[in-house]
């Protein structure tokens, strides 16, 4: 059980690491200005600001369908729009957000900047690799984005058959298309890391002394090339039956409606995990540097990101306990759902305990990361919810469904790639950022976010069906607040973009190490050079080597 | 690893790799990772081919006698022939053989130009046959049975994204002949030969896998 056991002694780092010791020029930033330098790079920190820029965008236009939803459910009646542009709405707002937003989102920026720096490489193992997969993302997604912005689509994202294939005749093949097109991004970037991850590691860093962030993305990874080629070939399917009539999903050319919802789902409950993995590999790395404490039972948290990707393919039925599946497989299927609680339960478990007795600091980045923890227990709890049988019965396609997976989704990745945004800004840019206006951005969306959302949780309690333009009038309160909430959780989300602009500017010039943490990163200057350490990082002794050191024999020092 | 396998055959260190050998494992590694992903995209389409048939046996079984056993099968033939010629490349290229490398290459891909070739009369006999159950102005044959239809349909989904690989395959392989056979291509890039290579038997991998689940099975 040692992981000590392993490496030689090598001494302890200064606890303060250097100032910024290179000049402007030779940053990865500014080393070269042309647009060409930009949009041919291969350095994989532009590459993941080239994504930053583009999900940033396309996470604007997804809020602004999602305003646009609120804005039409403040009255019962549907009086303020049309069912159908309704319908197109949150479609766009849900396509937007899942394929161009939430999945691509920590991984393709912040795994891409922090993957070869965390484990002291020079790039990731395949730099063209990885530009390619930026110009096929933003091609699938402008692609996609063109149709459903110019003819609409009203599936929602989950494009069930045969509504999809038969019945709709908005741009839905268009659609389809852009979205196949994305999936391929995805596979091609956890491919780059997994084989990064796996033989470029600097020498003396072994598995067990990796940052928690860089174990959640090797398991991230492994979604995407194990459940990504799935989805594929179910859209595949799905736009041969639409343009050929090739018949696998419509029951009026032999197929089966069923089946398009198993290959669907057994992508997406996955994908729920490629959204949150990444998120919890960077709450994993703010707690520690803001209690100046080591991450308690880091070996259980990195076996628990290998148990949530595994157990994760095993559930998706449950996402089908009322569309005539067996009732021994609802069973066996609810009972797995029930195992994905434990690993989850283990990293609560090990945040809390870092957090407590800790040297607390609340910067802008714990802010976020608080919050994270309480939204992801609120999301986690509820999902046992939806995972039981009988409760299920009641509350599937309700509004409870819609509030559980924004707590999962939003609060777990949102909340998460903001925390991890602020913390990572100086290394990103060079420059800090405005720490009381981070404060009250993070306080804001914690507020609009749940006032957003709680009131949804209820909603679906009573009975209001999710994805329908009018409700009965007795809803109209909650549904008032709820949008309420919304406009508030819109302005928590503007302040940053402002802020952090402005930063690059005016922000003051940051350190190599503003927060005092460990991890290969902070060790080179902010921003990093283009072949990102000017001599060899030295890999600490054991990871996460903060100053407090709570009573955790057992774990590390064996 | 040795790093030099024949006088003059080897591979150029890229600047982000800090040895030969690693890049060499990094590669590997990463072709193997993709040929995963494809493996899966192909067989959730071989599982829903195989589902159907454990659930409408008869209607599959009729469907599946349509299919021209005899093509399948000797496609079957020329694709493990054009895996021997590929796997000669390979050894060609460590030993240094450039000019003997290159003709294995074109070899492969004339055999894989044969598989096209032989399919394409398949469509055409299909077609012939009234078997392609999305054409509106050919009734099918097996109009009154859905399974069949949607075998068939499955069929149609799983040889033509084949043909897709196969296609792109042939036309990289040809591509990468032309640069490999330029003077100085082995002591640079041995190695993109021994990565094209285990796509190349992938391909011919899944036509296996899909040669006894649509033709074979319960015939
Ligand atoms: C600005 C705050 C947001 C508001 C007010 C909002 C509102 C809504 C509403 C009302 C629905 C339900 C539509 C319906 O079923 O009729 C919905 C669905 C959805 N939202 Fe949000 N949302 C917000 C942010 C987000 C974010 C940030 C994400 C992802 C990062 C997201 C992901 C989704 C998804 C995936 C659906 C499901 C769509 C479907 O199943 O068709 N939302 N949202
Ligand atoms: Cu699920």
């Amino acid at each position: 059980m040692s992981a000590s056991g392993s490496i030689g002694g090598t001494a302890r780092r200064e606890p303060h690491a250097p100032e910024a010791t290179i000049g402007r020029k030779a940053d990865y930033l500014h080393a070269e200005s042309t647009l060409r330098s930009w949009f041919l790079t291969t350095d994989h920190k532009r590459i993941a600001l080239l994504y930053l820029a583009s999900i940033t965008g396309f996470f604007v236009i997804g809020a602004l369908a999602a305003g646009v939803v609120r804005l039409a459910l403040i009255v019962p009646n549907g009086a303020i729009m049309a069912n159908d542009t309704y319908n197109k709405a949150f479609t766009i707002h849900g396509v937007v957000m899942v394929w161009f937003f939430l999945i691509p989102s920590i991984p393709a920026t912040f795994g891409n900047f922090l993957i070869p720096l965390m484990i002291g490489a020079k790039d990731l193992a395949f730099p063209k690799l990885n530009l390619t997969s930026w110009y096929v993302f933003m091609a699938g997604a402008l692609f996609t984005l063109v149709s459903v912005v110019l003819g609409g689509v009203d599936t929602g994202w989950t494009f069930y058959a045969p509504l999809s294939t038969a019945f709709s005749n908005t741009w839905v093949l268009p659609a389809l298309i852009g979205v196949t097109i994305v999936g391929f991004s995805p596979i091609l970037t956890g491919l780059n890391f997994v084989v990064t991850i796996h033989t470029m590691r600097a020498p003396g860093m072994t598995w067990f002394k990796l940052p928690i962030f860089v174990w959640a993305h090797y398991a991230t990874s492994l979604i995407f090339l194990l459940a990504t080629p799935v989805i594929t070939t179910a859209l595949i399917l799905l736009i041969m039956e639409r343009a050929f009539h090739i018949g696998v999903f419509d029951p009026a050319y032999g197929g089966d409606p069923v089946l398009f919802q198993h290959l669907f789902w057994f992508y997406s409950h996955p994908a729920v995990y490629i959204m949150v993995l990444p998120g919890m590999g960077v709450i994993s790395e703010i707690v520690p540097a803001f209690a100046q404490k080591k991450l308690f039972g880091y070996r259980f948290v990195a076996y628990a990101s290998i148990g949530l990707a595994s157990v994760t393919f095993f559930v998706w039925g449950h996402h089908m306990f009322v569309n005539g599946q067996s009732d021994l497989a609802s069973l066996v299927f609810s009972a797995l759902s029930f195992a994905v609680a434990v690993p989850s339960a283990v990293k609560v478990y090990n945040w809390t305990a870092t957090i407590h007795k800790g040297a607390l600091r609340l910067d802008t980045p714990m802010l976020y990361a608080m919050g994270y923890i309480g939204l992801f227990v609120l999301g986690g709890l509820t999902g046992l919810y939806l995972a039981t049988l009988a409760i299920n019965q009641h509350i599937h396609a309700t509004y409870f469904v819609v509030a559980h997976f924004h707590y999962i989704m939003v609060g777990g990745t949102v909340l998460a790639f903001l925390g991890g945004l602020h913390f990572w800004w100086p290394k990103f840019t060079g420059r800090m950022y405005s720490e009381p206006w981070g404060r009250v951005s993070a306080l804001l969306i914690f507020l609009g976010f749940n006032v957003t959302f709680f009131p949804q949780f209820i909603l679906g309690y009573l009975g209001m069906p999710r994805r329908y333009a009018t409700y009965p009038a007795e809803f109209q309160l909650l549904n008032v607040l709820s949008s309420a909430g919304a406009t508030i959780l819109a302005a928590g989300y503007l302040f940053p973009m402002l802020y952090l602009v402005y930063s690059l500017w005016f922000g003051r010039k940051a350190p190599a190490n503003p927060w005092n943490a460990k991890g290969l990163e902070w060790e080179t200057s902010s921003p990093p050079p283009t072949h990102n350490f000017l001599s060899p990082p030295e890999v600490p002794r054991i990871p996460y080597d903060y100053p407090i050191q709570a009573q955790e024999s057992r774990d590390q020092h064996g | 690893m040795s790093e030099r396998l024949a006088d003059g055959v080897g591979v150029a260190r890229a600047e982000h790799f800090e040895t030969v050998a690693q890049q060499r494992e990094a590669a590997t590694l990463g072709i193997w990772a993709w040929l995963i992903t494809e493996l899966l995209l192909f067989s959730a389409l071989f599982l829903v081919a195989l589902i159907t048939r454990i659930q409408h046996p008869e209607a599959t079984v009729a469907a599946a006698k349509h299919l021209k056993f005899w093509i399948g099968a000797t496609n079957t033939v020329v694709l493990i022939c054009s895996s021997l010629t590929m796997s000669m490349a390979i050894e060609f290229s460590r030993m240094g053989w450039q000019r003997a490398m290159v003709r294995a290459m074109l070899a492969t891909a004339a055999l894989g130009g044969l598989f096209l070739v032989l399919k394409g009369y398949e469509y055409y006999a299909d077609w012939d046959e009234h078997m392609m159950p999305f054409l509106s102005n050919r009734p099918f044959a097996l109009a009154e049975t859905p399974a069949a239809r949607l075998f068939v349909n499955l069929y149609y989904v799983a040889t033509l994204l084949h043909a897709l690989h196969l296609f792109t395959g042939i036309a990289l392989l040809l591509g990468m002949t032309w640069m490999a056979a330029k003077a100085g291509f082995l002591s640079r890039h041995q190695n993109w030969i021994e990565v094209y290579g285990l796509y190349w038997h992938f391909i011919d991998l899944v036509w296996i896998l899909a040669f006894p689940i649509l033709y074979v099975v319960n015939r």
